[in-house]
C-alpha cells in the first residue's frame, strides 16, 4: 500500500470516530473555553489588565487544551493492536502519521479557531489583535498538533504517560507561546505583526516536514 | 570507511577503553581545571568596565559552552543508536544527559549571579536565556523519557529520537545574540576574527573550557563503564571482573 | 520508474521544499524588527524600509548610550531621568529604582518601558548591557582612550 492510500483510509476512519465520539472534540473546546472564563473570575475583571494579559493566556489555554486529548491519540491504536498490525504488514507509516496528525487538529485545533470571536468578548479584544488571534491559532494550533502528536508517539508504551507526555511536550511549545502571544500584542497596539506570523510559518513548516518521520520512528520503537 | 570502530561497539571491549582513559582523563581534568579557576579567579586583572565582577566568566562561559557541546555529543550517540542500532550508543545517551543536565544549570546560575551585578536583574526573559532554559528541559525530558519505560530498551530508544529533535534548540541558542537584539553580550571567543579578550584573560579561560571538556569526558568514561556493568550484569566477563575487583580490595 | 521510487522522490522533494519554506520564512521574519527592540535614531526616525514609529503609549525596549552630563537625579526619591543617543537624536529616559551597578555616563543601556511622547520613555526597568570585550583598564585606557572610573564617582555634583 502506497503513502496516499493508507492516509485516506486512516483519515476517513478517524473523521468517522469524531462523528460519533463527540466528546473527543467538545471536551478540550469546552476546557479550552473554561479555563478562560477562570481568568477573568482569577485576577479580577479589570478590562485594560484583561486586555494585557489576553495573548498569553488564550495561548496557553490553547497548548493545555490540545495537551489535553494528545495522550489519547494513539492509545485506542495501540492497545487493540492497530498499530502492531500496521507495523508488522510493513505499511508505510508517515501516511499513517500524518493523517492521525491531521485528524487530530480537526478534533482539537479548528474548534479553538471556530471558536476565538467568543474570546473577543471574554477579554475585551479589539478587532485587530482577534484578527491576530485568529491568525496565529491558524498557522500555530497545526504545530502544536504535530509536537504533542510525537510527544504521544514517544510516551506510548511509558507507565506514567500523561505527566511525561506534558514534561516532553510543553518546553517545545515555548518558541510558539513567544511569538504568538508577541504578535497578538503587537496587533493590540495596532502594529504589523508578519514577522511574528512568519516566524510561526517557518516552524510549521520545518515541523511538517521533520515531526511524521520522527513520530513514525517512536511508533515503530514502541510497538517493536 | 567507519569499520575500525566496529570493535567498539561492543560492550566488554569499549569498557576496558573507557577505563583506560577515565585513568588519565580525571586526574588531569581536575588538575586543568584547578590550574584555570585559581588563575582566573585570583590572578587575572580585573576588567576595565566591570571589575572583579567579570570573574565569573571562568566558570560561565565553560559551563555553557559545554551544556552545548554535551548536548551535541548525546545527540550524535542518539543518532548512531537510532541509524546503526548500537546498544552501547543507547547506553552513552543515559549516561550523558545528567552531565548536560548539571552543565546547564551550572551556567544559568552563574549566569545569574553575573547578571545581578552588571545588568541590574537576575533573570531576564531574553532569547540566549530561554533557549539555555529550554536546552535544561530538554536534557531533563531526556533524562524522564529514559526511565519512563517497564522495558528499558524502549526507553533508550524514545529518549534517543527526542535527543535527536532537539537539537534544533543548539543553533537557535548559538545565534540568538546576533539574530534578536539581547541584553547578553555577543561571542568573545568563537569569533573568526582574532578574539575580543586581552591575552591575560583568555588563557585561563581557554584553559578552563579545556577543563570542563576533560572532565566531561572523563564523567562520561566512568558513567558510561557503570551502565555497560548494569546493562551486562548477567554476562560472564562482568562477573569476572566483579570478582577480580573484590580480590585486589580484600 | 516504479512506484516505490517514485514515492521516495515525492517524499525527499515534498520534506526539501517544507525545509526551504521554513528557511525562508524564517530569514524574512529576520529582517523585521521582532522584539520591539529600537535604538534612539529608530524611534525618532522610523524603523526599517517603510519607516514605521512607534505609537505613544506602546510598550518598547529601547538601547543606547547614556549622554555625558545628562543624568538628573531627584534628591528625595529614586527618581531618575537622562538621555540615550546611538547615532545622532536624543531620547529622554524617565525612571523610578535602583539603577544597576555597571549605569554610568557613557554606558550602554537596555530600558524597557511605554512611550510618553515621541522622545520620552517611562521605563520600567533599566538594565546594563556590557559588550563582549575584556581587557585590564590600562589596556582599555591604551586601547579605547577610556578611564576605568568606579560607578559611584558617577554621581553627579551635589548628591551624596
Amino acid at each position: 500500500m502506497s503513502h496516499a492510500n493508507v492516509f485516506r483510509a486512516t483519515f476517513q476512519r478517524e473523521l468517522k470516530l469524531l462523528a460519533r465520539q463527540k466528546a473527543d472534540w467538545v471536551n478540550p473546546l469546552l476546557f479550552f473555553i473554561i479555563i478562560l472564563t477562570l481568568f477573568p473570575l482569577g485576577v479580577g475583571a479589570k478590562p485594560n489588565l484583561l486586555r494585557e494579559i489576553a495573548p498569553g493566556v488564550i495561548w496557553i489555554a490553547a497548548l493545555l487544551s490540545v495537551l489535553l486529548g494528545a495522550e489519547r491519540q494513539f492509545r485506542q491504536d495501540y492497545r487493540d493492536g492497530v498499530l502492531e498490525q500496521l507495523v508488522s504488514a510493513r505499511s508505510p507509516l508517515v501516511g499513517y502519521s500524518l493523517a492521525k496528525i491531521a485528524a487530530g487538529w480537526l478534533g482539537s485545533g479548528l474548534p479553538l479557531i471556530l471558536v476565538s470571536p467568543l474570546l473577543a468578548l471574554f477579554l475585551g479584544l479589539s478587532t485587530e489583535a482577534l484578527t491576530a488571534v485568529v491568525l496565529t491559532l491558524l498557522l500555530g494550533t497545526p504545530l502544536l498538533s504535530l509536537l504533542s502528536a510525537l510527544g504521544a508517539a514517544l510516551t506510548l508504551s511509558a507507565d506514567k504517560g500523561g505527566i511525561l507526555l506534558a514534561l516532553i511536550i510543553l518546553p517545545l511549545y515555548i518558541p510558539l507561546l513567544i511569538f504568538a502571544s508577541a504578535a497578538v500584542e503587537q496587533a493590540s497596539f495596532g502594529l504589523n505583526y508578519q514577522a511574528q506570523l512568519a516566524v510561526l510559518a517557518a516552524m510549521l513548516c520545518v515541523a511538517l516536514a521533520l515531526v511524521p518521520l520522527a513520530v513514525q520512528k517512536a511508533l515503530k520503537l514502541n510497538v517493536g | 570507511m567507519f569499520k575500525w570502530l566496529d570493535p567498539y561497539a561492543k560492550p566488554q571491549v569499549l569498557f576496558a577503553t573507557l577505563l583506560w582513559w577515565q585513568r588519565w582523563l580525571m586526574p588531569l581534568s581536575i588538575v586543568v581545571l584547578l590550574l584555570g579557576t585559581v588563575w582566573g579567579l585570583g590572578f587575572t586583572p580585573a576588567d576595565y568596565q566591570q571589575g572583579d565582577s567579570y570573574r565569573i566568566i571562568h566558570v560561565h562561559v565553560p559551563a555553557a559552552i559545554w551544556s552545548m557541546g554535551v548536548y551535541a555529543w548525546m545527540a550524535i550517540a542518539a543518532f548512531i543508536a537510532l541509524v546503526w542500532q548500537v546498544k552501547t550508543a543507547q547506553w552513552a545517551i543515559g549516561a550523558i544527559a545528567p552531565i548536560g543536565a548539571v552543565y546547564t544549570l551550572i551556567a544559568l546560575f552563574t549566569g545569574a549571579a553575573w547578571g545581578k551585578p552588571m545588568w541590574g536583574t537576575w533573570w531576564v526573559w531574553d532569547a540566549r536565556l530561554t533557549s539555555e532554559l529550554i536546552l535544561l528541559f530538554l536534557f531533563l525530558g531526556v533524562m524522564a523519557l529514559q526511565n519512563a519505560f517497564a522495558d528499558r530498551q524502549t526507553g533508550d530508544k524514545a529518549a534517543a529520537v527526542l535527543a535527536v529533535v532537539g537539537v534544533v534548540n543548539l543553533p537557535i541558542i548559538h545565534y540568538s545574540v546576533e539574530w534578536w537584539n539581547t541584553l547578553h553580550q555577543g561571542a568573545t571567543i568563537t569569533k573568526f576574527a582574532k578574539p575580543s579578550m586581552d591575552p591575560s584573560m583568555l588563557w585561563p579561560l581557554l584553559i578552563c573550557i579545556l577543563g570542563f571538556a576533560l572532565l566531561f569526558g572523563a564523567l562520561t568514561c566512568l558513567r558510561l563503564r557503570t551502565a555497560i556493568l548494569q546493562h551486562e550484569a548477567h554476562r560472564p566477563w562482568v562477573r569476572q571482573y566483579v570478582q577480580e575487583q573484590q580480590h585486589a580490595t580484600v | 520508474m516504479n512506484p516505490r521510487r517514485k514515492q521516495r522522490l515525492l517524499a525527499v522533494s515534498g520534506i526539501l521544499v517544507l525545509l526551504s519554506g521554513g528557511v525562508g520564512a524564517m530569514l524574512y521574519a529576520l529582517n523585521e524588527n521582532v522584539d520591539l527592540f529600537y535604538t534612539p535614531s529608530q524611534l525618532i526616525d522610523g524603523l526599517g524600509e517603510d519607516k514605521k514609529k512607534p505609537v505613544v503609549g506602546q510598550r518598547l525596549r529601547i538601547g543606547g548610550m547614556v549622554v555625558k552630563g545628562s543624568v538628573r537625579r531627584d534628591e528625595h526619591s529614586l527618581k531618575v531621568s537622562f538621555d540615550l543617543v546611538d547615532t545622532g537624536p536624543v531620547v529622554t529616559v524617565h525612571y523610578d529604582g535602583i539603577l544597576p551597578d555597571l549605569f554610568r555616563e557613557g554606558q550602554g543601556i537596555v530600558a524597557q518601558g511605554t512611550l510618553l511622547d515621541a522622545t520620552t520613555i517611562q521605563a520600567t526597568e533599566v538594565l546594563a548591557k556590557h559588550d563582549e570585550n575584556y581587557m585590564p583598564p590600562e589596556v582599555a585606557e591604551a586601547v579605547k582612550g577610556i578611564k576605568h572610573v568606579a560607578p559611584k564617582q558617577t554621581y553627579p555634583a551635589g548628591t551624596p
